[in-house]
């Protein structure tokens, strides 16, 4: 029965068989028998819907109401198989950065200083941040929105944040863009994003690529919503990176809202971890409040990835605990939805862990390393907004990469040549589509 | 050695893959079968499919690869099976390929490529002349080569040069003209036009296969005295803006042709440049020959009828001189 012996050699382009990836696990692979793990402790069962409500006038008006239980005791944080005391102290003090980071932008835009809104990631600070620390130095990533947290972790300062929330001349993109819109090839390996949501995925996915061309197998890592994954290019580029085997680490960031629209509205399946079985790729859930699950899920994906054994999907399950920015009040979350949620704070979660139940930090440590965070940021508020304004001249130039301004080489090395027998382009007269 | 506009094109790209390893190209049925139109045919077996990649039916997607390839320093050249198909990857190109430089400093050395252009009843959806949608996006390069030797010489350029460059290849043009390519290397510089038939009474401005059109209309005219000069862009982002004027200045009378539609077509820039640049020069009229305002529809009467014909340009060139 065994397949038959031929001389043709694996290649990327091709050869893999269907379902590789979960193949070492299954004794047959004829039966459907894909599994998601799931690492959370709870499982909230939370449901939104469309309902009709009657005010003291009798006018009716369409409201989102939430149903489910809504005091199911807040779960512990799952031990990490990876995180000693120090990365999660390190991971504890960048979600601090993170969030603090926030605070400061939501007061410069309330001193007039920020050029356009102000978008929050308050309660994804976990998710952003523990899965940076995932990646090692050469991976690449990208982050979206919510994400602001992830630049910290590989290496960009508050400050580059808030000058680009700010407009300023020293921002990494020079005014030329806000947000979280920024990147760098060289040091940080951060794609930047644009707003269109799903285009990152084939643009890391072909990251992955272009080094593994260069004999690298690196770990390339973004993030999509529970909006934004309904784009077709998702779909596009996680077919892609699957087809390929490329080290696709994609997180879907289900935070139960894309501004105004509930997930429910959004997509018909239970969990969009799911996807990934019909990707034929792996797929893990995650409480994505919990900086230890996220960090494990993350940090095998990686390491997956190293292995060339290709994409991971992983579902982080939270809530996006402000409006879509600044501007949004949410009126139309469910208020005891976000109750619920108020009390899976990460951060808060992670402080006690951290104090009270591992006691890695005591009291007296923990309050020195808030006011240390808190020093940086103020420090860091004042470089942005010292920072001058771009000239109006400025606007002009660089459209094109001209005149030296960039070396063009390949990052990791001269990709290996194979020769084929092939002798000349050859003239052929064959059938064509159209002629 | 005389080459096919398509067979100029191979080589152009095999050379390259040659020479430079980070060179790669990936786009739909492109290797064992080597492309609808043949173009890659021979690549696979000679470079591996680790270097010629079949993807998956998902332009968004090669685009996107091909882009995140080249920020690791590679350089991706995708081809679109039609040109036509390459609107479903519209967003990837103007919002993250073409921003990318002049936002955040990074450089996208990437070709994207393939057929484009009518004549061959595709009807129409396989006939289209999609560039200026790309015109208009500031940061691209946009090339349409007319003979063998531009094409090979523009390929290797596109592929060499350190910004994302489209390049049209006119379909009909693929296998109906030969022409002497040299067998040793060069580039033809992107972004500069070259005099197809020097004249001194009108100047045709056109690119692809209307070049061949104008050159048919001036072996006409040459009969009846008019002596057209025909201008053909090669590029058509950035505009050869000095070769415009030059010719302008030189003949006093300006017909621009092209097959996509007129309105919102590239004559309107380039009349728009004339005016900037040469207006005193002007003795007549800037006349536009140019694609019907609708759909390329498929019968072939239809098709001719939406089309410029060498008659249009022999007609107009006719009326001109009167001027
Ligand atoms: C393709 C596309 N369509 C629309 C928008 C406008 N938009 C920006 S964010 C957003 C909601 C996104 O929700 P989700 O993906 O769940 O992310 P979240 O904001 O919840 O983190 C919308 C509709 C966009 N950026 N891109
Ligand atoms: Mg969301």
């Amino acid at each position: 029965m065994g397949a038959k012996k031929t001389k043709s050699k694996q290649s990327s382009n091709g050869n893999r068989s269907r379902n590789g990836a979960f193949r070492s696990k299954l004794n047959t692979t004829d039966r459907r028998a894909y599994s998601i793990p799931d690492l959370r402790l709870e499982h909230p069962d939370l449901t939104v819907r469309q309902a009709i409500e009657k005010d003291k006038d009798g006018a009716e008006h369409v409201r989102y109401e939430v149903e489910g239980n809504l005091n199911a005791p807040v779960p512990p944080i799952r031990d990490s198989k990876y995180l000693d005391k120090k990365q999660c102290i390190e991971i504890y003090r960048y979600m601090l950065l993170n969030r603090k980071m926030e605070v400061a932008l939501e007061n410069l835009y309330k001193q007039g200083k920020v050029v356009g809104g102000v978008y929050f990631g308050l309660g994804q600070e976990a998710c952003s941040c523990a899965s940076a620390y995932a990646l090692d130095q050469d991976d690449w990533f990208a982050p979206m929105i919510r994400n602001q947290g992830s630049p910290l972790v590989r290496g960009f300062r508050a400050s580059d944040t808030m000058m680009q929330y700010m407009a300023k001349a020293d921002s990494p993109t020079r005014g030329r863009d806000g947000t979280s819109h920024f990147g760098d090839i060289e040091k940080r390996n951060m794609v930047s994003p644009i707003s269109m949501l799903g285009d990152l995925i084939p643009v890391l996915s072909g990251v992955a690529l272009g080094a593994r061309l260069q004999g690298r197998n690196l770990a390339v890592m973004t993030y999509i919503g529970d909006g934004g994954q309904s784009t077709g290019v998702t779909y596009e580029g996680i077919n892609f990176a699957a087809v390929q085997n490329l080290g696709l680490v994609l997180f879907i960031e289900s935070n139960l809202w894309a501004y105004s629209t509930p997930s429910e509205m959004q997509y018909r399946c239970k969990d969009l971890a799911e996807r990934a079985i019909g990707y034929g790729i792996p797929g893990v859930i995650v409480d994505g409040t919990d900086a230890c699950q996220v960090y494990d899920a993350a940090r095998d994906a990686v390491e997956r990835a190293h292995r060339g054994e290709g994409p991971t999907l992983i579902e982080a399950k939270m809530m996006r605990m402000k409006g879509h920015a600044i501007h949004d009040a949410a009126a139309y979350v469910p208020k005891p939805m976000l109750d619920f949620w108020k009390k899976r704070d990460p951060i808060a979660r992670f402080e006690n862990y951290l104090v009270k139940e591992k006691k890695w930090l005591i009291p007296k440590e923990n309050a020195e390393l808030i006011a240390e965070v808190e020093r940086i940021i103020e420090e860091e508020r004042e470089i942005a907004v010292t920072s001058p304004m771009p000239t109006p001249e400025s606007a002009e130039g660089g459209v094109f990469c001209e005149d030296g301004c960039h070396e063009i080489k390949p990052k990791y090395g001269v990709p290996k040549v194979k020769r084929g027998t092939g002798s000349g382009p050859k003239q052929t007269e064959a059938a064509v589509h159209l002629r | 050695m005389q080459l096919t506009y398509l067979e100029a094109i191979r080589q152009g790209i095999w050379e390259e893959m040659d020479r430079d390893p980070s060179v790669f190209c990936l786009g739909e049925d492109i290797g064992i079968y080597g492309g609808a139109f043949k173009v890659t045919d021979g690549l696979i077996d000679r470079f591996g499919p680790e270097r010629v990649i079949d993807t998956p039916i998902a332009e968004s997607a090669i685009v996107g690869a091909a882009f995140g390839a080249s920020l690791t320093g590679m350089r991706p050249v995708a081809e679109f099976q039609f040109m036509d198909f390459i609107g479903c990857a519209f967003n990837q190109i103007s919002n993250m390929v073409a921003k990318t430089h002049y936002l955040w400093g990074a450089p996208a050395p990437l070709v994207l490529r393939g057929p484009s252009g009518g004549y061959v009843h595709g009807g129409p959806f396989h006939s289209q002349n999609p560039e200026m949608w790309f015109v208009h996006n500031p940061g691209l390069k946009v090339i349409c080569p007319a003979t063998p030797y531009d094409a090979k010489g523009l390929i290797k350029a596109a592929i060499r040069d350190n910004n994302p460059c489209i390049f049209f290849e006119h379909k009909y043009l693929y296998r109906r003209i030969k022409g002497e390519v040299p067998a040793e290397d060069y580039v033809v510089p992107i972004g500069k036009a070259t005099i197809a038939r020097e004249g001194r009474d009108i100047s045709v401005i056109t690119y692809a296969a209307m070049v061949h059109s104008a050159l048919e209309a001036g072996e006409v005219l040459s009969q009846e005295g008019i002596d057209l000069e025909i201008l053909d862009l090669r590029t058509v982002s950035p505009l050869d803006r000095e070769a415009i004027t030059q010719t302008v200045k030189k003949t006093n009378k300006v017909i621009i042709l092209h097959e996509h539609s007129r309105t919102g077509g590239l004559a309107g820039e380039i009349a728009a440049i004339i005016n900037e640049e040469a207006f005193d020069d002007l003795d007549g009229p800037i006349v536009r020959i140019a694609g019907l305002d609708s759909a390329i529809p498929f019968s072939p009467p239809q098709e001719e009828h939406y089309l410029p014909k060498v008659s249009d340009v022999v007609r107009e060139a006719r009326h001109l001189k009167g001027y």
